[in-house]
Protein backbone atom coordinates (compact mmCIF):
# COMPACT_ATOMS: atom_id res chain seq x y z
CA UNK A 1 0.00 0.00 0.00
CA UNK A 2 2.95 2.62 0.84
CA UNK A 3 4.67 1.61 -2.20
CA UNK A 4 1.47 1.95 -4.29
CA UNK A 5 0.96 5.38 -2.45
CA UNK A 6 4.64 6.23 -2.66
CA UNK A 7 4.90 5.62 -6.35
CA UNK A 8 1.94 7.57 -7.40
CA UNK A 9 2.83 10.55 -5.27
CA UNK A 10 6.34 10.54 -6.86
CA UNK A 11 4.95 10.68 -10.45
CA UNK A 12 2.87 13.47 -9.37
CA UNK A 13 4.61 15.63 -7.83
CA UNK A 14 7.63 15.68 -10.06
CA UNK A 15 5.48 16.06 -12.94
CA UNK A 16 7.69 17.24 -15.19
CA UNK A 17 9.98 14.71 -14.58
CA UNK A 18 7.54 12.41 -15.19
CA UNK A 19 6.10 13.83 -18.65
CA UNK A 20 9.63 14.17 -19.84
CA UNK A 21 10.86 10.38 -18.87
CA UNK A 22 7.12 9.01 -20.18
CA UNK A 23 7.57 11.29 -23.82
CA UNK A 24 10.87 10.00 -24.03
CA UNK A 25 10.19 6.64 -23.95
CA UNK A 26 6.93 7.03 -25.71
CA UNK A 27 9.62 7.79 -28.41
CA UNK A 28 11.66 4.85 -28.23
CA UNK A 29 8.57 2.23 -27.59
CA UNK A 30 6.80 3.94 -30.95
CA UNK A 31 9.95 3.22 -32.86
CA UNK A 32 9.84 -0.54 -31.29
CA UNK A 33 6.38 -0.74 -32.17
CA UNK A 34 7.00 0.53 -35.71
CA UNK A 35 9.61 -1.93 -36.33
CA UNK A 36 7.43 -5.09 -35.08
CA UNK A 37 4.82 -3.31 -37.03
CA UNK A 38 7.49 -3.19 -40.27
CA UNK A 39 8.48 -6.95 -39.53
CA UNK A 40 5.02 -8.45 -39.69
CA UNK A 41 3.88 -6.70 -42.96
CA UNK A 42 7.56 -7.34 -44.56
CA UNK A 43 6.50 -11.15 -43.86
CA UNK A 44 3.38 -10.73 -45.28
CA UNK A 45 4.83 -9.62 -48.40
CA UNK A 46 7.71 -12.36 -48.47
CA UNK A 47 4.98 -15.37 -47.79
CA UNK A 48 2.52 -14.02 -50.64
CA UNK A 49 5.46 -13.79 -53.28
CA UNK A 50 6.28 -17.59 -51.72
CA UNK A 51 3.00 -18.78 -52.11
CA UNK A 52 3.09 -17.25 -55.84
CA UNK A 53 6.38 -20.22 -56.58
CA UNK A 54 4.47 -23.10 -58.30
CA UNK A 55 6.26 -25.73 -60.69
CA UNK A 56 4.30 -26.58 -64.24
CA UNK A 57 4.88 -29.61 -65.52
CA UNK A 58 3.71 -29.99 -69.42
CA UNK A 59 2.39 -33.12 -70.46
CA UNK A 60 2.59 -35.16 -73.41
CA UNK A 61 -0.33 -35.10 -76.08
CA UNK A 62 -3.61 -37.58 -76.14
CA UNK A 63 -3.31 -39.05 -73.17
CA UNK A 64 -5.75 -40.79 -71.51
CA UNK A 65 -7.99 -39.49 -68.88
CA UNK A 66 -7.44 -42.00 -66.05
CA UNK A 67 -3.49 -41.73 -66.60
CA UNK A 68 -3.75 -38.44 -66.01
CA UNK A 69 -5.48 -38.98 -63.42
CA UNK A 70 -3.29 -41.42 -61.80
CA UNK A 71 0.03 -39.26 -62.37
CA UNK A 72 -2.43 -36.14 -60.28
CA UNK A 73 -2.61 -38.26 -57.46
CA UNK A 74 1.10 -39.15 -57.87
CA UNK A 75 1.98 -35.90 -57.95
CA UNK A 76 0.25 -34.76 -54.66
CA UNK A 77 1.66 -37.53 -52.84
CA UNK A 78 4.66 -36.44 -53.04
CA UNK A 79 6.99 -34.51 -50.18
CA UNK A 80 6.66 -30.79 -50.57
CA UNK A 81 3.37 -30.66 -52.89
CA UNK A 82 0.73 -28.65 -51.45
CA UNK A 83 -2.01 -28.64 -54.42
CA UNK A 84 -1.96 -29.66 -57.93
CA UNK A 85 -4.21 -28.23 -60.79
CA UNK A 86 -4.78 -29.85 -64.29
CA UNK A 87 -4.61 -27.37 -67.08
CA UNK A 88 -6.21 -29.06 -70.15
CA UNK A 89 -4.76 -27.80 -73.65
CA UNK A 90 -8.00 -25.95 -74.28
CA UNK A 91 -8.00 -24.18 -71.19
CA UNK A 92 -3.85 -22.96 -71.56
CA UNK A 93 -4.85 -21.65 -74.96
CA UNK A 94 -8.05 -19.46 -73.20
CA UNK A 95 -5.70 -18.36 -70.77
CA UNK A 96 -3.17 -17.41 -73.53
CA UNK A 97 -5.85 -15.48 -75.86
CA UNK A 98 -6.71 -13.54 -72.73
CA UNK A 99 -2.93 -13.07 -72.43
CA UNK A 100 -2.30 -11.34 -76.07
CA UNK A 101 -5.91 -9.87 -76.09
CA UNK A 102 -4.50 -6.50 -76.84
CA UNK A 103 -2.58 -8.43 -79.96
CA UNK A 104 -5.95 -9.69 -82.52
CA UNK A 105 -3.47 -10.06 -85.17
CA UNK A 106 -1.71 -12.59 -82.79
CA UNK A 107 -4.91 -14.33 -82.33
CA UNK A 108 -5.80 -14.94 -85.68
CA UNK A 109 -2.50 -16.46 -86.26
CA UNK A 110 -3.14 -19.21 -83.99
CA UNK A 111 -5.39 -21.70 -86.05
CA UNK A 112 -4.30 -24.78 -84.06
CA UNK A 113 -3.67 -25.41 -80.39
CA UNK A 114 0.07 -25.77 -79.79
CA UNK A 115 0.22 -25.71 -76.43
CA UNK A 116 0.42 -28.70 -74.63
CA UNK A 117 -1.96 -30.01 -71.25
CA UNK A 118 -0.15 -29.44 -67.92
CA UNK A 119 -0.26 -29.28 -64.28
CA UNK A 120 0.02 -26.66 -62.11
CA UNK A 121 1.80 -27.73 -58.99
CA UNK A 122 1.94 -25.32 -55.75
CA UNK A 123 4.17 -26.33 -53.04
CA UNK A 124 3.93 -26.13 -49.57
CA UNK A 125 5.97 -23.65 -47.00
CA UNK A 126 9.09 -24.49 -46.42
CA UNK A 127 9.81 -26.25 -49.88
CA UNK A 128 9.66 -22.80 -51.90
CA UNK A 129 13.34 -22.77 -51.54
CA UNK A 130 15.61 -23.10 -54.97
CA UNK A 131 17.31 -26.35 -53.61
CA UNK A 132 13.24 -26.99 -52.75
CA UNK A 133 11.92 -26.63 -55.99
CA UNK A 134 14.83 -27.88 -57.78
CA UNK A 135 14.70 -31.33 -56.29
CA UNK A 136 10.99 -31.82 -56.40
CA UNK A 137 10.94 -30.64 -60.47
CA UNK A 138 14.02 -33.46 -61.03
CA UNK A 139 11.87 -36.07 -59.39
CA UNK A 140 8.70 -34.65 -61.71
CA UNK A 141 10.95 -35.08 -64.39
CA UNK A 142 11.33 -38.38 -63.79
CA UNK A 143 7.62 -39.10 -65.33
CA UNK A 144 7.67 -39.96 -68.95
CA UNK A 145 4.37 -38.16 -69.31
CA UNK A 146 5.96 -35.14 -69.39
CA UNK A 147 7.88 -33.08 -71.76
CA UNK A 148 8.77 -30.26 -69.93
CA UNK A 149 9.22 -29.23 -66.15
CA UNK A 150 9.63 -25.40 -65.69
CA UNK A 151 9.62 -23.25 -62.53
CA UNK A 152 10.77 -20.25 -63.34
CA UNK A 153 14.51 -20.81 -61.87
CA UNK A 154 16.50 -17.10 -62.37
CA UNK A 155 12.85 -15.77 -60.48
CA UNK A 156 12.97 -18.03 -57.55
CA UNK A 157 16.50 -17.35 -57.17
CA UNK A 158 16.01 -13.69 -56.82
CA UNK A 159 13.14 -13.92 -54.96
CA UNK A 160 15.58 -15.89 -52.38
CA UNK A 161 18.15 -13.54 -52.54
CA UNK A 162 16.01 -10.40 -51.67
CA UNK A 163 14.34 -12.36 -49.13
CA UNK A 164 17.85 -13.04 -47.47
CA UNK A 165 18.84 -9.29 -47.87
CA UNK A 166 15.50 -8.29 -45.88
CA UNK A 167 15.26 -10.72 -43.40
CA UNK A 168 19.05 -10.02 -42.65
CA UNK A 169 18.09 -6.11 -42.65
CA UNK A 170 15.38 -6.30 -40.49
CA UNK A 171 16.82 -8.56 -37.81
CA UNK A 172 19.91 -6.41 -37.89
CA UNK A 173 17.40 -2.95 -38.07
CA UNK A 174 15.77 -5.23 -34.85
CA UNK A 175 18.65 -5.14 -32.95
CA UNK A 176 19.35 -1.35 -33.37
CA UNK A 177 16.06 -0.72 -32.28
CA UNK A 178 15.75 -2.84 -29.63
CA UNK A 179 19.21 -2.46 -28.16
CA UNK A 180 18.50 1.71 -28.16
CA UNK A 181 15.53 1.37 -26.80
CA UNK A 182 16.92 -0.32 -23.79
CA UNK A 183 19.28 2.14 -23.81
CA UNK A 184 17.55 5.14 -23.56
CA UNK A 185 14.68 3.68 -21.38
CA UNK A 186 17.04 2.45 -18.58
CA UNK A 187 18.75 6.20 -18.97
CA UNK A 188 15.33 7.85 -19.13
CA UNK A 189 14.22 6.06 -15.65
CA UNK A 190 17.48 6.10 -14.40
CA UNK A 191 17.73 9.83 -14.27
CA UNK A 192 14.17 10.09 -12.73
CA UNK A 193 15.12 7.94 -9.97
CA UNK A 194 18.19 9.93 -9.55
CA UNK A 195 16.13 12.69 -9.22
CA UNK A 196 14.69 11.80 -6.08
CA UNK A 197 18.02 10.65 -4.63
CA UNK A 198 17.07 12.31 -1.35
CA UNK A 199 13.98 10.38 -1.20
CA UNK A 200 16.45 6.80 -1.18
CA UNK A 201 18.45 8.85 1.13
CA UNK A 202 15.70 9.57 3.80
CA UNK A 203 14.71 6.42 3.50
CA UNK A 204 17.53 5.02 4.58
CA UNK A 205 17.94 7.41 7.28
CA UNK A 206 14.95 6.45 8.60
CA UNK A 207 15.98 2.36 8.74
CA UNK A 208 13.28 1.50 5.51
CA UNK A 209 14.92 -1.81 4.33
CA UNK A 210 16.14 -2.22 0.52
CA UNK A 211 13.18 -4.04 -0.42
CA UNK A 212 10.60 -1.22 0.80
CA UNK A 213 12.98 1.35 -0.94
CA UNK A 214 13.09 -0.35 -4.66
CA UNK A 215 9.52 -0.87 -4.50
CA UNK A 216 7.68 2.62 -5.03
CA UNK A 217 10.62 3.49 -7.58
CA UNK A 218 10.14 -0.09 -9.59
CA UNK A 219 6.10 0.38 -9.73
CA UNK A 220 6.82 3.94 -10.79
CA UNK A 221 9.02 3.01 -13.76
CA UNK A 222 6.64 0.18 -14.53
CA UNK A 223 3.81 3.02 -14.74
CA UNK A 224 5.71 5.05 -16.87
CA UNK A 225 6.58 2.56 -19.14
CA UNK A 226 3.02 1.28 -19.48
CA UNK A 227 1.79 4.35 -20.35
CA UNK A 228 4.24 5.28 -22.76
CA UNK A 229 3.60 1.85 -24.36
CA UNK A 230 -0.31 2.59 -24.03
CA UNK A 231 0.41 5.78 -25.89
CA UNK A 232 2.83 4.45 -28.89
CA UNK A 233 0.47 1.48 -29.24
CA UNK A 234 -2.43 3.53 -29.83
CA UNK A 235 -0.95 6.31 -31.90
CA UNK A 236 0.08 2.93 -34.33
CA UNK A 237 -2.94 1.98 -34.04
CA UNK A 238 -4.58 5.46 -35.22
CA UNK A 239 -1.93 5.75 -38.05
CA UNK A 240 -2.91 2.16 -39.31
CA UNK A 241 -6.78 3.39 -39.25
CA UNK A 242 -5.94 6.48 -40.85
CA UNK A 243 -3.29 4.25 -44.07
CA UNK A 244 -6.42 1.55 -44.13
CA UNK A 245 -8.99 4.47 -45.23
CA UNK A 246 -6.68 6.98 -46.88
CA UNK A 247 -4.17 5.16 -47.95
CA UNK A 248 -3.14 1.33 -47.94
CA UNK A 249 -4.92 -1.15 -46.06
CA UNK A 250 -1.43 -2.73 -44.09
CA UNK A 251 -1.62 -6.24 -42.05
CA UNK A 252 -1.56 -5.00 -37.82
CA UNK A 253 -1.58 -7.95 -35.85
CA UNK A 254 -3.29 -5.79 -32.69
CA UNK A 255 -2.71 -8.17 -29.70
CA UNK A 256 0.92 -8.13 -30.96
CA UNK A 257 1.72 -4.81 -31.96
CA UNK A 258 -0.39 -2.72 -29.02
CA UNK A 259 0.54 -5.67 -26.26
CA UNK A 260 4.33 -6.15 -27.51
CA UNK A 261 4.49 -2.20 -27.30
CA UNK A 262 3.28 -1.86 -23.71
CA UNK A 263 4.84 -5.02 -22.35
CA UNK A 264 7.80 -4.04 -23.54
CA UNK A 265 7.73 -0.98 -21.98
CA UNK A 266 6.68 -2.09 -18.70
CA UNK A 267 9.20 -4.64 -18.22
CA UNK A 268 12.02 -2.40 -19.56
CA UNK A 269 10.56 0.93 -17.13
CA UNK A 270 10.41 -2.14 -14.41
CA UNK A 271 13.95 -3.67 -15.13
CA UNK A 272 15.36 -0.28 -15.34
CA UNK A 273 14.42 1.28 -12.08
CA UNK A 274 15.31 -1.61 -10.23
CA UNK A 275 18.68 -1.42 -11.55
CA UNK A 276 19.50 2.22 -10.84
CA UNK A 277 17.84 1.87 -7.67
CA UNK A 278 19.36 -0.55 -6.42
CA UNK A 279 22.82 0.67 -7.47
CA UNK A 280 21.76 4.59 -6.16
CA UNK A 281 20.54 2.69 -2.73
CA UNK A 282 24.06 0.82 -2.93
CA UNK A 283 26.43 3.11 -3.42
CA UNK A 284 25.10 5.84 -1.55
CA UNK A 285 26.66 7.19 1.47
CA UNK A 286 24.95 10.18 3.33
CA UNK A 287 26.29 13.21 1.23
CA UNK A 288 27.95 15.53 4.09
CA UNK A 289 30.68 18.08 3.56
CA UNK A 290 31.67 17.59 7.13
CA UNK A 291 34.14 15.32 8.13
CA UNK B 1 24.27 2.03 24.47
CA UNK B 2 26.74 3.14 22.49
CA UNK B 3 30.68 1.99 23.23
CA UNK B 4 32.97 3.23 20.65
CA UNK B 5 35.95 0.99 21.64
CA UNK B 6 40.11 1.73 20.62
CA UNK B 7 38.42 3.38 17.26
CA UNK B 8 40.65 4.10 13.94
CA UNK B 9 39.40 5.44 10.87
CA UNK B 10 41.32 6.32 8.11
CA UNK B 11 40.82 8.54 4.72
CA UNK B 12 43.04 8.02 1.84
CA UNK B 13 46.99 8.68 2.13
CA UNK B 14 46.85 7.05 5.22
CA UNK B 15 44.99 10.38 6.97
CA UNK B 16 43.50 9.06 10.34
CA UNK B 17 40.16 10.93 10.63
CA UNK B 18 39.88 9.45 13.72
CA UNK B 19 42.77 7.95 15.91
CA UNK B 20 42.43 5.86 19.09
CA UNK B 21 38.67 6.87 20.23
CA UNK B 22 36.81 5.37 22.89
CA UNK B 23 33.51 6.91 24.10
CA UNK B 24 30.52 5.73 26.14
CA UNK B 25 27.29 7.12 26.07
CA UNK B 26 24.08 6.13 28.67
CA UNK B 27 20.47 6.22 28.24
CA UNK B 28 19.60 9.97 29.05
CA UNK B 29 23.33 11.58 28.49
CA UNK B 30 23.95 15.02 26.94
CA UNK B 31 26.87 15.51 25.19
CA UNK B 32 28.03 17.90 23.10
CA UNK B 33 30.82 16.62 20.15
CA UNK B 34 33.11 19.87 19.35
CA UNK B 35 35.75 20.13 16.90
CA UNK B 36 37.08 22.18 14.36
CA UNK B 37 35.87 21.14 10.35
CA UNK B 38 37.76 18.63 10.15
CA UNK B 39 38.70 17.20 13.26
CA UNK B 40 36.66 13.66 12.66
CA UNK B 41 32.91 14.43 14.22
CA UNK B 42 30.82 13.88 11.34
CA UNK B 43 32.71 10.87 10.77
CA UNK B 44 32.24 9.65 14.53
CA UNK B 45 28.72 9.78 14.02
CA UNK B 46 28.69 7.95 10.65
CA UNK B 47 30.69 5.19 12.76
CA UNK B 48 27.71 5.19 14.91
CA UNK B 49 24.94 4.83 12.95
CA UNK B 50 27.22 3.04 10.54
CA UNK B 51 27.83 4.72 7.54
CA UNK B 52 31.13 3.77 7.28
CA UNK B 53 33.01 1.24 9.54
CA UNK B 54 36.10 1.43 11.74
CA UNK B 55 39.56 0.17 10.27
CA UNK B 56 40.24 -0.30 13.80
CA UNK B 57 38.30 -1.28 17.34
CA UNK B 58 34.46 -1.85 17.17
CA UNK B 59 31.17 0.44 17.94
CA UNK B 60 28.85 -1.27 19.80
CA UNK B 61 24.91 0.44 19.12
CA UNK B 62 21.91 -0.61 20.68
CA UNK B 63 23.30 -4.39 20.65
CA UNK B 64 24.83 -4.12 17.07
CA UNK B 65 28.50 -4.44 16.54
CA UNK B 66 30.37 -2.76 13.70
CA UNK B 67 32.62 -5.76 13.43
CA UNK B 68 29.51 -8.05 12.85
CA UNK B 69 27.03 -6.50 11.52
CA UNK B 70 25.01 -7.67 8.07
CA UNK B 71 23.83 -5.05 5.67
CA UNK B 72 20.31 -6.29 6.19
CA UNK B 73 20.43 -5.56 9.67
CA UNK B 74 21.32 -1.94 9.21
CA UNK B 75 17.71 -0.23 8.69
CA UNK B 76 16.82 -2.33 11.69
CA UNK B 77 20.02 -0.26 14.09
CA UNK B 78 18.71 3.19 12.48
CA UNK B 79 15.12 2.44 13.40
CA UNK B 80 16.60 2.58 16.86
CA UNK B 81 18.58 5.79 16.51
CA UNK B 82 17.22 9.57 15.59
CA UNK B 83 19.70 11.63 13.15
CA UNK B 84 19.81 14.90 11.98
CA UNK B 85 21.86 16.82 9.65
CA UNK B 86 22.94 20.48 9.04
CA UNK B 87 21.19 20.12 5.53
CA UNK B 88 17.74 18.68 7.41
CA UNK B 89 17.44 16.42 4.54
CA UNK B 90 13.49 16.91 3.93
CA UNK B 91 11.43 15.47 1.10
CA UNK B 92 10.75 18.89 -1.01
CA UNK B 93 7.58 16.94 -2.29
CA UNK B 94 6.17 16.19 1.12
CA UNK B 95 4.09 17.96 3.47
CA UNK B 96 5.75 18.67 6.83
CA UNK B 97 3.48 15.75 8.30
CA UNK B 98 4.26 13.48 5.16
CA UNK B 99 7.69 13.85 5.84
CA UNK B 100 7.46 13.15 9.91
CA UNK B 101 4.80 10.28 8.70
CA UNK B 102 7.61 9.29 6.16
CA UNK B 103 9.71 7.68 8.78
CA UNK B 104 6.69 5.61 10.31
CA UNK B 105 5.26 4.44 6.95
CA UNK B 106 8.22 3.00 5.69
CA UNK B 107 8.62 0.39 8.17
CA UNK B 108 4.48 -0.45 7.34
CA UNK B 109 3.08 1.78 9.67
CA UNK B 110 -0.39 3.66 9.00
CA UNK B 111 -3.72 4.51 10.49
CA UNK B 112 -5.08 6.21 13.37
CA UNK B 113 -1.92 4.80 15.55
CA UNK B 114 0.37 6.45 13.40
CA UNK B 115 -1.33 10.20 13.06
CA UNK B 116 -1.34 10.47 16.65
CA UNK B 117 2.08 9.49 16.90
CA UNK B 118 3.11 12.27 13.83
CA UNK B 119 1.36 14.98 15.55
CA UNK B 120 2.80 13.97 18.91
CA UNK B 121 6.56 14.65 17.70
CA UNK B 122 4.95 17.84 15.79
CA UNK B 123 3.47 19.39 18.54
CA UNK B 124 6.47 18.78 20.73
CA UNK B 125 8.34 20.55 17.99
CA UNK B 126 5.92 23.16 17.61
CA UNK B 127 4.94 22.61 14.41
CA UNK B 128 1.48 21.15 14.52
CA UNK B 129 -0.37 24.22 12.94
CA UNK B 130 1.96 24.07 9.77
CA UNK B 131 1.36 20.19 9.23
CA UNK B 132 -0.06 20.78 5.53
CA UNK B 133 2.72 23.12 4.53
CA UNK B 134 5.89 22.76 2.19
CA UNK B 135 9.55 22.45 3.65
CA UNK B 136 10.32 25.24 1.48
CA UNK B 137 7.78 27.95 2.90
CA UNK B 138 9.61 27.54 6.66
CA UNK B 139 12.27 29.17 8.05
CA UNK B 140 15.42 26.51 8.61
CA UNK B 141 14.76 26.37 12.10
CA UNK B 142 11.26 25.52 11.13
CA UNK B 143 13.16 22.70 9.07
CA UNK B 144 15.54 21.37 11.28
CA UNK B 145 12.54 21.10 13.66
CA UNK B 146 10.71 18.81 11.46
CA UNK B 147 13.98 16.91 11.03
CA UNK B 148 13.76 16.47 14.54
CA UNK B 149 10.29 15.53 14.62
CA UNK B 150 11.10 12.80 11.57
CA UNK B 151 14.22 11.70 14.07
CA UNK B 152 12.00 11.56 17.82
CA UNK B 153 8.37 9.69 16.25
CA UNK B 154 10.50 6.49 16.05
CA UNK B 155 10.99 7.22 19.78
CA UNK B 156 14.47 6.49 19.36
CA UNK B 157 17.16 5.36 22.15
CA UNK B 158 19.35 8.26 20.87
CA UNK B 159 19.22 11.50 18.55
CA UNK B 160 22.02 11.87 16.52
CA UNK B 161 22.77 16.41 15.29
CA UNK B 162 25.38 16.89 13.02
CA UNK B 163 25.91 20.62 13.11
CA UNK B 164 21.89 20.74 13.69
CA UNK B 165 22.46 24.77 14.25
CA UNK B 166 24.91 25.19 10.80
CA UNK B 167 22.13 26.42 8.57
CA UNK B 168 20.55 28.73 11.29
CA UNK B 169 20.28 31.95 12.93
CA UNK B 170 21.76 32.59 16.16
CA UNK B 171 18.50 32.68 18.09
CA UNK B 172 16.99 29.97 15.57
CA UNK B 173 20.26 27.77 17.13
CA UNK B 174 19.44 28.54 21.05
CA UNK B 175 15.73 27.31 20.33
CA UNK B 176 17.13 24.43 18.59
CA UNK B 177 19.05 23.20 21.11
CA UNK B 178 16.60 23.91 24.02
CA UNK B 179 14.21 21.38 22.16
CA UNK B 180 17.28 19.05 22.00
CA UNK B 181 17.49 19.57 25.87
CA UNK B 182 13.67 18.71 26.66
CA UNK B 183 14.26 15.49 24.52
CA UNK B 184 16.56 14.75 26.46
CA UNK B 185 14.64 15.45 29.62
CA UNK B 186 12.10 13.00 28.31
CA UNK B 187 14.67 10.27 28.50
CA UNK B 188 16.39 10.24 24.65
CA UNK B 189 20.55 10.79 24.56
CA UNK B 190 21.59 13.28 22.93
CA UNK B 191 24.94 13.38 20.80
CA UNK B 192 24.86 16.87 19.09
CA UNK B 193 28.50 17.78 16.90
CA UNK B 194 29.15 21.59 16.43
CA UNK B 195 31.85 23.73 15.58
CA UNK B 196 30.60 26.12 17.85
CA UNK B 197 32.38 25.68 21.21
CA UNK B 198 30.89 29.16 22.22
CA UNK B 199 27.52 28.07 21.97
CA UNK B 200 27.77 24.43 23.32
CA UNK B 201 29.78 25.86 26.61
CA UNK B 202 26.66 28.54 26.94
CA UNK B 203 24.31 25.55 26.77
CA UNK B 204 25.96 23.88 29.53
CA UNK B 205 26.11 20.01 29.56
CA UNK B 206 29.11 17.71 28.70
CA UNK B 207 31.64 17.96 25.85
CA UNK B 208 33.96 15.96 24.35
CA UNK B 209 36.70 18.10 22.19
CA UNK B 210 37.91 16.55 18.99
CA UNK B 211 40.87 17.19 17.71
CA UNK B 212 42.86 15.90 14.42
CA UNK B 213 40.71 13.09 14.65
CA UNK B 214 41.54 12.42 18.65
CA UNK B 215 39.86 13.20 21.85
CA UNK B 216 41.96 16.35 23.70
CA UNK B 217 39.41 17.24 26.47
CA UNK B 218 36.18 15.55 27.99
Amino acid sequence: MFSIREALIGLRRNGVMTFIAIGIMFFSLFLFGAFLWGTFNLFGVIRLAREKVEINAFLRENLPEKQIEELSDKLMSMVGVDGVEYISKEEALGKFQEEIKDAPSLIEAVKTNPLPASFSIRLKDGYTSPKEVKEISEKIKIFDEFIAVEYGESWINKLDKVVKILFLFDILLGIVISFASVFVISNTVRLTVLARKTTIEVMKLVGATEKTIHAPFILAGSIEGGVAGIMSGGLLYLIYQLSSKFFVKFYFPHNLIIIGTVIFGIVLGMIGSKLAVKSTSKEMKFETTNV
Amino acid sequence: MIEIRNVSKKFKKGWYALKDINLSIAKGDFLFLTGQTGSGKTTLLRIIYMDIFPDEGEAAVAGFLSSTIKEEEIPFLRRRIGIIFQDFKLLKDKTIYENVAFALEVTGQSGRKMREKVMKALTLVGLSHKRNDFPYTLSGGEQQKTAIARALVREPFILLADEPTGNIDPEGSEDIIKILQEVNTAGTAVLMATHDVVLAKKMGGNFIHLEQGQIVAE
